[in-house]
């Protein structure tokens, strides 16, 4: 490849894939369309404008937002994540090249490439404790939690999004899904610093003025400015989902695994705990729990977990009845494989597609729960922002009129949850085909 | 030649809702190091769980009741402190542990399933460096590969296929695979139940080639279950012919298609359909095998045996010497 390529670069052919290549895009791939844009639609195209119209569009508030943020480091922010962003992606390309010129093997590429990630990250994490020491902890993680999201779009863009398409539908409904949770998450990560006022202090601004040009969003009961709320209101939320999750996730599976593998008495107890468990209506016994322990995102989050072990027990359960009868578990038996072996290696493996789902449906769950239990007054402090609580005081504020206090955070919900939800319903049909035949 | 295996009056029941059925009645045999002993019967005569009954593992509710399984292990095996020394040892009589580590050590066991038989979350490697390194914990992942690499040319699989997984193979190659984790720790007696059952005819004798080469390369001692008399008449040194859980006879392949001696064994080489003679009408043994819930008295063949006399009702017979130089449980011969 020294001489030859000049000449070969000029031909229609070459230049045309070359031109194809470089616009696969960042939620759509738009590899197809460019090379056939006359022949599109016009819904097609109408859908594209719209999409890469939203998108620009996404794109320009950020930087509007950064610009104006109240911390002033708004623009360094999203810029780092940006970057550190792109330079996640250019290892996840390396880590690809490398392996498929078969220089790396399968493991050890991962290992590069999360390393050359977390190296990243953890630069940038560095750098910002550094230069902005009066920020504290604060920024680092903002930064981290930013880095991350954004990287997972940027590589679900180019690299998972040709895969999930190629499934069809299920793909499609996935990739929007997740696009959805990162996009929120990020916003929700470097909140801090791209929101126009404190989101934790009152009065900022007149008492639920309606929107204006100062107050996008308007403003609360107590002055606090809407936009600033409802750009920071997902973080309690996000926790309580993710560490809920986390909690029922690896309690649940643990104990189905075992149980159902050990079978006789510790699988007829902890059916017995686990149905009694499940014939509670969820959101009841997560109020009796949660009214329980105090508030707190921990407390919350544990509340929602209790609820939830069970969905994690009975899928697991079933499918390990079924696995560990088949021949393969019984050829490692007879090769004299050891218990744990054939747990972790052999029935795991097999069951966890199943137990994902569940967890993907659960995010969702957890998400309209922790809304529930702080519109009822369980959740945090007033101060704190959260859409759960503009949920509660919008409710009162209604009736006189300030629709705007409830509409932007039950909005945001609604979006987090339908993200949640699209990603599940989609890993549903892409992990258990036998589901859609 | 010492033996390898000796099983005495070894006695399987199934408990069940109808009762007690004895699977394994009171069977007696010896395996010689580096022969191929060869079980046959019909299905439910009780091959598979007498060979399962080796390694310990009689599939629920069946339970071995009585009897002894000597098997002289080849080398010290250690489990939780403890050592199994070299030499002839009762497996009936050792803990679980141990017979955890003896199985694929030092007896292996290949199903008649190929099909289902491999994790299909793991490529081939992967089971082939579990298995290696589960029992020599200080193998590093290479010498594990390079043994699987080894074992599966022998067998013809490319070693390029090794990161391959079990859903890219052919039923033959998964059997093939089968055989090739079943050798991987050079074990001393490989019990190969029905292998080739679920194979075309072709690849059949491929396999059972490969295992017979396999078997001189690896010094190995082989008991292969099965209904198809072909087979052993090419592949067995002795074979043992079960009928309702009780050994019938017991001779050398030859012997026993030459010159078989109990009436049962002679009804069953009957019933081998004879290419040469296409006019010869197929022979069959009219009736079923009896019921072993409710045992019956005598001889359990009786009411199927075109010889049976009255002593055959109500006496048991025992094994004794056959003329034709086997052993063989009826009357006509005590």
């Amino acid at each position: 490849m020294s001489e030859e390529p000049t000449v070969k670069e000029s031909t229609a052919p070459e230049k045309a894939r070359h031109h194809e290549t470089i616009v696969s895009g960042i939620v759509l791939r738009l590899r197809r369309t460019t090379k056939s844009m006359g022949e599109l639609s016009l819904k097609g195209k109408i859908a594209l404008l719209i999409v890469a119209g939203l998108a620009i569009d996404l794109v320009a508030d950020l930087i509007l937002l950064a610009l104006r943020s109240h911390r002033g480091i708004g623009v360094p922010v999203v810029a780092t994540t940006f970057l550190v962003a792109i330079a996640i992606s250019a290892a996840r390309v390396l880590q690809k090249h490398l392996v498929s010129s078969g220089l790396l093997s399968r493991t050890r590429g991962r290992l590069f490439f999360v390393g050359l990630s977390g190296a990243f990250c953890g630069a940038a994490a560095a750098l910002a404790y550094l230069l902005v020491p009066q920020e504290g902890a604060t920024l680092p993680v903002s930064l981290t939690v930013g880095n991350v999201m954004l990287a997972a779009l940027f590589i679900l863009a180019f690299d998972l999004y040709p895969q999930l398409a190629d499934r069809g539908t299920p793909g499609l409904i996935t990739a929007a899904g997740l696009v959805i949770v990162f996009a929120i998450t990020y916003m929700t990560g470097i909140s801090l610093y791209i929101v126009p006022y404190d989101p934790f202090t009152l009065n900022v601004g007149p008492l639920l003025s309606p929107p204006t040009e100062h107050f996008p969003l308007g403003t609360t009961q107590l002055g606090q400015d809407m936009l600033s709320r409802t750009i920071a209101g997902g973080a309690v939320m996000l926790q309580v989902a993710v560490l809920s999750v986390a909690v029922c996730f690896s309690t649940g599976v643990t104990i189905g695994l075992i149980a159902s593998y050990r079978g006789g008495i510790a699988d007829r107890v902890a059916s017995l705990i686990m149905d009694s468990i499940f014939a509670f209506p969820g959101l009841v016994l997560a109020i009796a729990i949660a009214a329980m322990l105090r508030p707190g995102v921990v407390n919350m989050a544990l509340a929602i977990a209790v609820v939830y072990i069970p969905s994690y027990f009975r899928v697991i359960r079933s499918q390990v009845l079924s696995v560990k009868e088949l021949p393969y578990v019984e050829a490692a038996i007879v090769m004299g494989a050891r218990d744990r072996d054939i747990l972790l290696r052999y029935v795991l493996p097999n069951v966890l597609p199943s137990a994902v789902v569940v967890m993907s449906i659960n995010f969702a769950d957890a998400v309209l729960t922790a809304a529930g239990l702080t519109f009822i007054g369980l959740g945090l402090p007033i101060d704190v922002p959260d859409w759960g609580w503009d949920l509660t005081f919008g409710r009162m504020q209604l009736q006189f009129g300030a629709w705007w206090v409830i509409t932007f955070p039950g909005i945001m919900i609604v979006l987090l949850a339908l993200g949640f939800t699209l990603a599940g319903e989609g890993l549903n049909e892409i992990l258990m085909p036998k589901l859609t035949e | 030649m010492s033996d390898l295996l000796s099983i005495r009056d070894l006695i399987v029941e199934y408990r069940t809702r109808r009762g007690v059925a004895r699977a394994v009645d009171r069977v007696s045999l010896d395996v010689e190091e580096n022969t191929t002993l060869g079980l046959a019967g019909e299905s439910g005569c009780g091959k598979s769980t007498l060979g399962r009954s080796i390694i310990r593992l009689v599939p629920y509710p069946g339970k071995i009741v009585e009897g002894e399984i000597v098997f002289d292990v080849g080398k010290r095996i250690e489990y939780d402190g403890q050592a199994v020394e070299p030499g002839p040892t009762d497996l009936l009589k050792l803990p679980e542990e141990a017979m955890r580590r003896l199985r694929g050590e030092q007896v292996a066991y290949i199903f008649q399933d190929p099909m289902t038989s491999l994790n299909p979350m793991m490529s081939i490697k992967d089971h082939f460096v579990e298995i290696i390194r589960e029992h020599s914990p200080e193998t590093t992942e290479e010498e594990a590969t390079e043994r699987a690499a080894e074992i599966l040319g022998s067998l013809g699989i490319l070693p390029e296929r090794m990161t391959d997984y079990p859903h890219q193979f052919s039923g033959g190659m998964r059997q093939r695979v089968m055989i090739g984790l079943g050798l991987a720790l050079k074990p001393r007696l490989l019990i190969a139940d029905e292998p080739t059952t679920s194979l075309d005819v072709i690849v059949e004798a491929q396999i059972l080639d490969e295992i017979a080469k396999l078997k001189e390369k690896f010094n190995l001692t082989m008991i292969l279950i099965t209904h198809n008399l072909g087979v052993l008449a090419q592949h067995a040194d002795n074979i043992a012919i079960i009928y309702a859980g009780r050994l019938m006879e017991l001779a050398d392949t030859e012997t026993l298609f030459e010159n078989p001696q109990h009436p049962y064994s002679q009804a069953l080489l009957q019933a081998v359909p004879d290419v040469r003679k296409p006019d010869k009408k197929l022979a069959w043994i009219p009736g079923a095998p009896p019921d072993l819930t409710e045992p019956l008295p005598g001889c359990m063949y009786h009411p199927r045996c075109p010889q049976a006399t009255e002593r055959c009702r109500t006496e048991q017979p025992m094994l004794t010497k056959s003329p034709s130089g086997g052993i063989v449980a009826c009357h006509l011969y005590s």
